[in-house]
């Protein structure tokens, strides 16, 4: 891995994202270069991964290395301070020995990985309406349950831990509907934080190691934020780096003057087809929170952009669509020795098969989902570049066309289970729920009556005797 | 063949050597103790004894890739019989080919015959002079599992160990009676296993030696199981609760009695201690879920105890899980390895599925380390300073909290702990 703060990539035009491509007026697909110092350069449309406390679900770090191409991943810092107050989190403390960011070392993120924090996890847990957010404070999900995070605060605390990319806090309220005199009210807020926030960082003289700032969009459209939109293309504008997205809505009349910044996507897709419709919008960088819930659901993806060739003339294509993804769950891949999408060369699909991958999610071993982690990153790493190398030969509108035709409008129902779901996962509805996770093990009631009834199988029986006895589930397919 | 003529042992078995697919080759005998450094070399390549063998149950180590626990430097790793019957069961692992292909593990694998954790898991399990029934855990179906199934199952599976069916009774259980008729039985299964074996030459079938805690039939096993001359030896039966002393006797009355050409296994030891002190007495080989159980509870494996990291004094502490340790998870990144703190295994520890991985890899290193250098001592002739240090750091220094069956058992092997 190589040090940090090297003297050549200090020397870096302070040129970060470099478009280059992108439609002569209005909105449309574009391609381009983040390049940040330290980092391998990233070209867009990409996509970040989604961390949760630090890690990318199921991956662990050597894993992450050495078994995925992710280029860059998102960190929420709600995942991380469950202790404050009343006591610093651990991640404020952490002072690695060769100064570098106490975030990266701590989750151990490659040093060439671009690291982007933000204040709440993606997709974010809807805060319940006791704990919405406040002129000073927003509502984030800990480990310990709902807690207010001070704008103030966060404008501080983000800059201690050395991310590459640091998203502004603005006043989004996951899950509900802004309406009128709520937008004036999140404008106002923003405002004011990404004010406090720019000053903040004005202040500080040692300026070269700062994180790139990015200023939250409200998930509505510009000239409805126009106060803040104004304020981003006057006062802030010499400290914004780039836009952070929630709705494509706010893209639609961004003014030209911010059209030269990247924009990170939080506009949760949820098929590959809106993934090509918000990179339609302009979207540079999305994060893309089914691939993790299409990992635990045991679901492994199976899609290219641009579609395979089929016959446009054959009705047989046209009427059988193709799936966009396999359940690993069935049955019929039991003894299936190939791997888990044709030609697909990630780790998982060149030292594994489908046979393996539907034991160990049916055997309920932690593996299964570290394989399917592994193809489905690699399986839009691919994707992705596909869509550059459409957008660079001009050709990226009629391959979406033929991508929709091609493909199941949504990706397969999940039909296993997944593993643990874990609190931040889900929202509490109060007493009286169900239990989230079913219990392990459970006695079996009328095993002695069983017990007691069964017919011994003469002592040379052979296998398929004890098969008719049903030992060990011999019938598979 | 007139030594052997008060034995039960079929003739047309004695009188022709076992087919065997292993090659033992004894390295150095410790000077002083019992201990033993060989190489093991097996149908999918050599393996250094003494060794640790980690358990991946149902194909895979929890949660680690074959990569990763390559990385951790084994060769050798245990799969369950039980496990590996019910999922994927027979008939797939035939269609696969084995549980090699299945997990795609190049190197080697063990397994156990099943019996065990029928008995362990499955209250209801009954052994009869056939086998053992048992319901299904999943849907209540009564099963019965014969010697000669288990070696089929065994042989569908492709491990390079195959273990016999034993008639498995807990050591500290007060029926007499019941252990001596566990041992014959567990004499009569041997043979039904080695009738049963249709891979001699490509899989190499232990007995298991049983008696409980009763030396005189740990003795009388001995002489029988070691007559059948199956490629390898397990001592069985042990690791489930009896006092340390106990358990010390047993290992060592069985290895004076086993031929010093074949490597011996004491099935289910995995503390550090326990290991060590087995190894003193003899002992080549052992398997343990509990490094990657107790890393699934946060529990980290060192030289100097085990640490629940997910105790609140850990949240910040940013030294890794051991100083020094050369596993992926300890090692600096200046040295290629993660870098990861106390801290972020308190982060992650029963909160994401990495956070066990980590723990797990860490833990796996370990004991496969300790043993490699509890191998080098012994090759070295310095296996008892080895075990001083080793108790030394353990409990640093204080001797008075040495385990007093460890300070006798070594005593009983030329090596006093307590000098």
């Amino acid at each position: 891995m190589e040090p940090t703060n090297q003297p050549k990539l200090e020397q870096l035009p302070a040129e970060m994202f470099t478009i280059i491509k992108a439609a002569s007026n209005g909105i449309g697909p574009r391609l381009g270069t983040l390049a940040l110092p330290g980092r391998k350069a990233i070209q867009t449309p990409h996509y970040l991964g989604l961390t949760s406390r630090g890690v990318v679900p199921h991956i662990t770090q050597d894993n992450f290395a050495r078994a995925t191409s992710i280029s860059g991943v998102y960190v929420g810092l709600e995942d991380f301070i469950e202790k404050a107050p009343p006591h610093t989190p651990p991640l404020y403390q952490f002072k690695p020995p060769d100064g570098s960011s106490p975030l990266r070392r701590f989750i151990a993120l490659p040093e060439q990985t671009l690291l982007v924090l933000g204040a709440r996890r993606t997709p974010p847990l809807a805060a319940p309406s006791a704990n919405s957010n406040t002129h000073e404070t927003v509502a984030v999900c800990t480990a310990v349950g709902f807690r207010t995070l001070r704008a103030e605060y966060y404008a501080e605390v983000v800059e201690g831990l050395k991310a590459d990319i640091v998203v502004g806090l603005g006043d989004i309220p996951f899950g509900r509907a802004l309406g009128h005199k709520r937008v004036v009210k999140a404008t106002d807020r923003t405002i004011q934080w990404m004010q406090d926030h720019v000053t903040r960082r004005r202040a500080v003289v040692e300026r070269t190691a700062q994180a790139r700032l990015f200023a939250p969009l409200l998930p509505v459209s510009c000239a409805k934020q126009q106060h803040y939109i104004d304020s981003l293309t006057q006062d802030l504008a010499s400290a914004i780096s780039g836009l952070a997205a929630y709705d494509l809505a706010s893209l639609g009349d961004l003014p030209d003057s911010l059209g030269h910044l990247p924009r990170l996507g939080f506009t949760a897709p949820s098929t590959p087809h809106d993934i090509l419709q918000h990179i339609a919008h302009g979207i540079d960088i999305i994060t893309i929170p089914f691939v993790i819930a299409a990992t635990d659901a045991g679901i492994a993806l199976d899609f290219a952009f641009p579609p395979p060739a089929r016959n446009a003339t054959n009705e047989r294509d046209l009427d059988n669509p193709l799936p966009l993804a396999i359940d690993m769950w069935a049955a019929t891949h039991a003894t299936g020795i190939y791997p888990l999408t044709t030609g697909c060369e990630c780790y998982t699909c060149t030292s594994h098969h489908r046979a393996y991958l539907q034991h160990l999610l049916a055997a309920k071993e932690l593996l299964g989902w570290v394989l399917l982690q592994i193809h489905n990153h690699h399986t839009l790493d691919l994707f992705f570049a596909g869509v550059r190398l459409s957008i660079a030969g001009g050709t990226f509108e009629q391959e979406v066309e033929r991508f929709a035709q091609a493909y199941e409008s949504r990706l397969p129902e999940k039909t296993g289970q997944g593993p643990r779901i874990r609190g931040y996962q889900y929202k509490s509805e109060g007493r009286g729920e169900a239990k989230k996770n079913k219990a392990p093990f459970t006695m079996l009631d009328d095993g002695r009556e069983k017990l007691a009834e069964s017919a011994l199988p003469a002592a040379n029986a052979d296998a398929s005797e004890l098969e008719e006895q049903g030992f060990a589930e011999k019938d598979v397919q | 063949m007139s030594g052997l003529s008060g034995l039960s042992v079929p003739e047309d078995m004695v009188l022709r050597p076992r087919p065997s697919a292993l090659k033992f080759d004894l390295v150095t005998k410790c000077s002083t103790t019992k201990a033993r450094a060989a190489t093991l070399q097996l149908p999918h390549g050599p393996v250094s004894l003494p060794m640790f063998m980690p358990v991946a149950t149902q194909g895979s180590l929890k949660g680690l890739t074959p990569k990763q626990l390559e990385e951790t430097s084994c060769r050798l790793c245990l799969n369950n019989t039980y496990h590996l019957g019910l999922k994927p069961g027979q008939k797939t692992l035939d269609a696969i080919g084995g549980a090699h292909k299945l997990q795609s593990w190049p190197h080697n694998i063990l397994t156990d015959s099943g019996g065990f954790q029928m008995v362990s898991l499955l209250k209801l399990a009954q052994v009869t002079e056939d086998g053992v029934r048992f319901l299904s855990p999943h849907d209540g179906t009564p099963m019965l599992l014969t010697p000669e199934h288990s070696i089929s199952l065994q042989n569908s599976i492709g491990s390079d160990i195959i273990m016999q069916l034993d008639d498995v009774i807990a050591t500290t259980s007060p029926d007499h009676a019941r252990i001596e008729e566990a041992m014959h039985r567990s004499v009569r299964w041997l043979d039904r296993c080695i009738a049963a074996h249709e891979k001699p030459h490509s899989q190499n079938l232990f007995c298991i030696i049983q008696g409980g805690l009763d030396l005189d039939l740990r003795r009388e096993c001995c002489e029988e199981m070691v007559a059948r001359d199956t490629p390898g030896i397990a001592i069985g039966g042990l690791s489930g609760g009896e006092a340390k002393a106990e358990y010390c006797k047993v290992v060592s009355t069985c290895t004076s009695l086993l031929p010093d050409n074949k490597p011996r296994y004491v099935m289910g030891v995995g503390y550090p201690e326990d290991i060590l002190v087995s190894i003193a007495l003899g002992a080549d080989m052992f398997d343990c879920v509990w490094p990657t159980r107790t890393a699934r509870f946060g529990n980290a494996v060192t030289s100097t105890g085990v640490f629940n990291l997910r105790h609140a004094s850990y949240a910040y502490d940013f030294r890794p899980v051991e100083d020094g340790c050369k596993c992926t998870c300890c090692r600096p990144p200046s040295e290629g390895g993660l870098g990861i703190t106390r801290a972020y295994i308190h982060h992650t520890a029963a909160k994401e599925t990495a956070g066990a991985h980590l723990l797990s890899m860490h833990n796996v290193h370990h004991l496969l380390d300790l043993v490699r250098q509890a191998r080098e001592s012994i090759v070295e002739q310095r296996y008892p300073s080895f075990l001083r240090a080793y108790f030394g750091k353990l409990y640093a220094g204080d001797k008075n909290k040495y385990p007093q069956w460890a300070v006798d058992a070594l005593g009983g092997v030329g090596v006093d702990l307590m000098a």
